[in-house]
């Protein structure tokens, strides 16, 4: 066995000791009617080589960064991550520790997530941040909990359509079960239309959340919503992109509460999906409403600055049942990694990849829609992500045809919009090169129709 | 206030009452006893004026560095003012208990609650017992 | 040998006009940013980030690190949490470009290698549970006990039927009633008795049929094996109620005993533990969870299914890459070859072969509990572990981490006294009670007086019902020697003086900081 390093001498001796016969004997305390009487069911052992192997063989079966060029986003996106992040996250004293619970032992974790809590104020522009949550949607989900504790007796969360559909389930999903009630606002020119929210505007709405840019890519006028939010007594939550605030106004500037955002695209992977970085900061008002752990300042026995856990009396190994939350842990490695990022890039760096961003996406949907059959499907300003409307209503097949040529060309909006069936969204983001646009913008104009029968093919084995 | 002549809950509040234009007001804090055994408060959560409150149910919380513990209310009635000094003092629980560490003070709706309080002798009975 | 210069804060070592990155000339035509946004969706100045250069940096965080204990420089005995080694192929694999450049939203034909090992985990993990049915979306331990009861809530909504109330041991962690009450129920204690056990009597007064879930933590977090475990899963279900595993304690029962044998209906994992996924300084974790026939409807979805497929409609339909003009997609005969050798017995070219597919048409589903698939860069990790063990394996890795806290306990308990007794699972509580009274020396002096010594410390002051208590859980990856250097240790230092253990540590880089201050005013963010 690799990791073990008893020998069987050792493991005599410590029978010896302990005062059993037998490895089976400490097992004693289970009822022998409740013991496997075999071995599991699994495959057996693979040496290192032969898992290698395997690996290798399995990941050569995906169409990845290294084989394909990736136009996919909502909420995942190939942004780079530099060599400084990888080297500092592979540092074994970061990722093979715990929780910061014996503070001594412990501060060079204590001090990186300080850090990052003072890198997402700077960023966003609000007051506090908490040492992360799991991913971005289940931190607009908590903080639409935070929302509906701080305004007590508000019982409806405003949601425009234009927010990420996995967000607005997973929200429906956390809202089920409890006295709270999710009400969605169309949005069919591709942003929240201030009229329509005044109109559902009341005192029984505790929080609107709006994401900025929205899941098509397209801004909200965050201004008018935070002001129509605000004026009707309830929370704004904005749901923001953090490589988007190297050129856009913060959350804090536009008066949100709560900030929260998929925070992934600060140096960590996409790897099919998670692990991911739930970023939230918010209010200071708020602070003690806030799900997960703090860090903060404070001095030793000596009077030397240094950093614990705080204000953990909100959290649920305190507070249990009232806890403000059931999180225990935090992404504390990916909290990491976006304090490298962001120190990495620096004001500069930031600004310059969000420059990057907004201009190779422009430019990108204006070379595509030079052809008839493209088109934006909404008229709205845009960052890094647009809405494209194929007008022979054939997304499926002409993605699989720009798939075959080595392009993941967007994301069908088919499974959630289906009154965008005719629709597929576009991430454009710092790392793709003139070259790589224009050959995507190639392999879609060029997709024949012709292979449209196959998805039927698929459907029956 | 002097604490030999103030009354005293089960679950350590301390209350004086007094009556102000023939309504009843109970000022409550709680006793240097509870102080010294939650050790070091770091956070009050005062209720907010105005609340109605129920004799035996928790109307506000303090807060050490890893403990939660609930104030209960020792009688019915509604919160008329709270020590808005206290959540930036309070070292003054720990100072000064029965006097500026006083935490709320209460219009008494229905006097039932009174009955249940002890006085100082027997507080301090209750005292000596929980610390063994 | 201590670098304090570079540790300084980020916000001090930063000099305006320093930079690390550097990004492409835009290749492009740029046009003015007023024409692409509206003015007042634009940033007046850039955020205040510190900029340093990429040494700075570099010195910086290395340096830090050095100020962590951590599992790969220390014995890291730290109960519940299940420290073990942290392998380093699994790292590896994790990081290869065919697993960690997968975007969620690519088409499932491009992700067939991806989804054959989740699919396979989700086999894998329903197998060491003895449950029929998984999950892999919940990302951490908690957010799976969060989906299980929201499952366990769709499930009686199903039937009907109104239940309010989860009972929760006293000794439980403390998501276990947080997740209740996020999920809508009520969270009820249930006593444990002095021995460690669920009280029979208590939770006979408080199963009704309003209880809808029983969570039970097995083996405790006592490091007990719950000797009335079918008789509790009994008297549960007989009321109607479901019988929830905090699946925390895994690594002891591993291969030993299948939980849905001791009448679980539900569990989560937390695979950062029980298979070794790095813990990451605080996370990431994952929660996937396994559940019985009857709950499999309402788990999250997407779920990964498995068809055949015959071989030449797999050919058309995912490796036509004929007409491609670069060479950027993997070829269709390696593809082909990469299947066959993965399936040997599937190779022929007119047998079928494994297609797997994200099934989404689930009616009864919770929904979702964050955005895409799972954790799947943990669950990877996972993989390797479950995958290099084997069977006999992961029954070794249980034999051990037991063996190895039994030989600890009996090291320790003539210093340490262990209430529930002599014998345990994969940890033990120990109290120092004793020491406490007769020399002043509380749990605490004992676990900062540790790390002098080189050793993480164990959790202490919890279970909150053993006083003094501190938890042990040496786990599998440490050997005989670290062990008794270890109890050495516990011992020697109850032989040093109380004022020199209440100061202590004396040789980390700080000692014993003030938490009351840090609570009192709070400072959450570099203002200097």
């Amino acid at each position: 066995m690799p990791y073990l390093y008893n020998t069987p001498e050792d493991q005599q001796a410590m029978l010896d000791a302990i005062g059993a016969d037998s490895l089976e004997d400490l097992f004693a305390p289970i009822p022998a009617a409740l013991q496997l009487d075999r071995s599991l069911d699994l495959p057996p052992a693979l040496s290192e080589i032969e898992m290698d192997h395997t690996l290798r063989t399995l990941a050569a079966q995906n169409a990845h960064g290294g084989n394909s060029v990736c136009f996919l986003g909502g909420g995942s996106y190939d942004h780079f991550i530099p060599a400084v992040v990888d080297t500092i996250g592979s540092r074994s004293e970061f990722y093979t520790s715990y929780t910061p619970y014996q503070p001594e032992a412990s501060q060079g974790n204590l001090q990186v997530v300080f850090e990052y809590q003072s890198l997402i104020t700077r960023l966003t522009g609000m007051d506090v941040s908490n040492a992360s949550l799991y991913d971005g949607a289940s931190a607009t989900a908590e903080a639409t909990l935070m929302a509906a504790s701080a305004t007590r007796t508000r019982k409806k969360i405003l949601v425009p359509a234009s927010l990420h559909p996995e967000y607005r389930a997973t929200v429906a999903t956390y809202l089920k079960n409890l006295d709270l009630q999710l009400i969605t606002l169309q949005t069919p020119t591709g942003v929240l239309d201030p009229d329509l929210l005044a109109s559902a505007l009341d005192d029984s709405v505790a929080a609107v959340v709006l994401q900025q840019p929205n899941f098509f890519g397209c801004l909200e006028d965050a201004h008018r919503v935070s002001q129509l939010t605000q004026a009707a007594g309830a929370l704004l939550i904005s749901a923001f992109d953090p490589i988007s605030l190297g050129i856009l106004q913060p959350p804090g500037a536009y008066g949100a509460n709560i900030a929260v955002a998929e925070g992934h695209g600060l140096g960590t992977p996409m790897s099919y999906g998670g692990p991911y970085l739930g970023i939230l900061a918010c209010d200071q008002k708020l602070v003690r409403r806030m799900p997960g752990r703090i860090v903060g300042e404070t001095v030793d026995r000596h009077g030397k600055r240094c950093y614990v856990l705080t204000m953990q009396t909100r959290e649920q190994h305190i507070r249990r049942e009232k806890a403000t939350s059931n999180v225990c842990t935090n992404q504390g490695l990916f909290a990491l990694r976006a304090t490298v990022y962001l120190s990495q890039l620096g004001p500069q760096g930031l600004r310059e990849t969000a420059q990057l961003c907004l201009q190779k996406s422009h430019y990108a949907a204006k070379q595509l829609c030079q052809a008839d059959r493209f088109t934006l499907a909404f008229d709205q300003p845009t960052f890094k992500e647009f809405v494209i409307r194929d007008a022979e209503n054939n997304v499926a097949s002409l993605l699989q045809s720009a798939q075959r040529a080595g392009y993941l060309a967007g994301v069908p909006l088919a499974p959630w919009y289906p009154e965008l069936a005719d629709c597929f969204l576009v991430a454009v983001t710092e790392k793709r090169t003139r070259a790589e646009i224009d050959g995507w913008v190639q392999a879609l104009t060029t997709a024949q129709g012709a292979c449209s029968k196959r998805p039927d093919l698929m459907a029956q084995p | 206030m002097n604490p030999e002549e103030l009354q005293y809950a089960k679950t350590h509040e301390w209350v004086a009452v007094a009556e102000t234009d023939g309504e009843k007001i109970a000022t409550l804090g709680i006793s240097a006893f509870a102080v010294e055994a939650l050790t070091d408060l770091v956070y009050i959560d005062l209720p907010e004026v105005g609340k109605q409150v129920t004799a035996g149910e928790p109307f506000c919380e303090v807060e050490s560095v890893k403990a939660v513990s609930d104030i209960y209310a020792p009688v019915d009635g509604e919160v008329v003012a709270v020590n808005e000094a206290l959540p930036d003092a309070l070292e003054t629980l720990g100072s000064d208990p029965y006097g500026a560490g006083w935490i709320a003070k209460l219009k008494i709706s229905s006097e039932a609650g009174l009955g249940e309080l002890m006085d100082h002798a027997a507080y301090e009975k209750q005292c000596s017992e929980e610390a063994h | 040998m201590r670098n304090t210069r570079d540790t300084q804060s980020l916000f001090e070592l930063s000099r305006p006009g320093r930079r690390a990155a550097r990004l492409p000339a835009c290749d492009v035509p740029e046009r003015e940013i007023t024409d692409l946004l509206p003015a007042d969706a634009v940033r007046q100045a850039p955020p205040e980030l510190p900029e340093l250069s990429e040494p700075q940096i570099i010195r910086h965080f290395v340096n830090l690190s050095t100020q962590n204990m951590s599992v790969d420089t220390h014995f890291y005995p730290l109960g519940s949490c299940t420290m073990k080694y942290n392998p380093k192929r699994n790292e590896r694999a994790a990081a290869m470009p065919g697993f960690a450049e997968l975007h969620p939203y690519q088409d499932e034909s491009t992700l067939q290698g991806m989804l054959a090992i989740l699919y396979e985990m989700q086999e894998m993990l329903q197998e060491i549970s003895g449950l029929p049915a998984c999950s892999l979306q919940p990302a951490a331990g908690a957010q799976g006990e969060f989906t299980a009861l929201l499952v366990a809530a769709a499930y009686f909504q199903d039937l009907g039927e109104t239940r309010t109330k989860i009972l929760v041991p006293d000794n439980a962690h403390g998501t276990n009633p947080a997740s209740a009450v996020m999920a809508g129920f009520e969270a009820v204690t249930v006593q444990t008795s002095a021995a460690g056990y669920v009280d029979m009597e208590d939770l006979a007064a408080k199963l009704d049929e309003q209880v809808a879930v029983l969570m039970i933590t097995n083996p405790s977090t006592l490091g007990l094996f719950e000797p009335n475990m079918q008789q509790i899963a009994e008297q549960v279900h007989a009321v109607g109620g479901l019988v929830y595993l905090d699946g925390a304690n895994m690594n002891a029962i591993l291969g030993i005993t299948q939980p849905g044998a001791f009448g679980v209906d539900m569990q989560h994992y937390n695979p950062h533990k029980t298979f070794s996924g790095p813990h990451g300084g605080g996370g990431p974790g994952a929660g996937p969870i396994c559940v019985t026939e009857k709950l499999a409807p309402y788990l999250p979805a997407p779920i990964i299914v498995k068809e055949l497929r015959v071989a030449k409609e797999l050919r058309v339909a995912s490796c036509e890459s004929r007409e491609r003009k670069e060479s950027r997609v993997t070829s269709c005969e390696s593809r082909e070859q990469a299947t066959a050798a993965h399936n040997p017995q599937l190779a022929t070219r007119n047998s079928k072969l494994p297609y797997f597919r994200l099934d989404t048409n689930r009616p009864k589903s919770i929904g979702r509990v964050r955005a895409f698939f799972g954790n799947v860069g943990v669950l990877l990790r996972a993989y390797v572990y479950i995958r290099t063990h084997g069977p006999a394996g992961l029954r070794r890795v249980a034999e051990n981490a037991v063996l190895n806290a039994n030989y600890l306990l009996s090291r320790v308990q003539h210093i340490l006294p262990v209430p529930q007794g002599n014998r345990c699972m994969h940890e033990f509580v120990a109290s120092a009670s004793e020491l406490k009274r007769q020399q002043n020396i509380s749990a605490m002096d004992l676990a900062k007086r540790l790390l002098d010594y080189g050793y993480h410390a164990p959790t202490v002051y919890f279970p909150l019902t053993v006083p003094e208590a501190m938890m042990i859980e040496p786990t599998e990856s440490e050997g005989k020697e670290t062990l008794d250097a270890f109890a050495e240790t516990l011992f020697r230092i109850t032989e040093e003086s109380a004022e020199l253990l209440h100061e202590a540590p004396h040789t980390t880089p700080v000692s014993r900081p003030d938490e009351v201050r840090a609570a009192r005013q709070p400072v959450l963010v570099w203002n200097g």
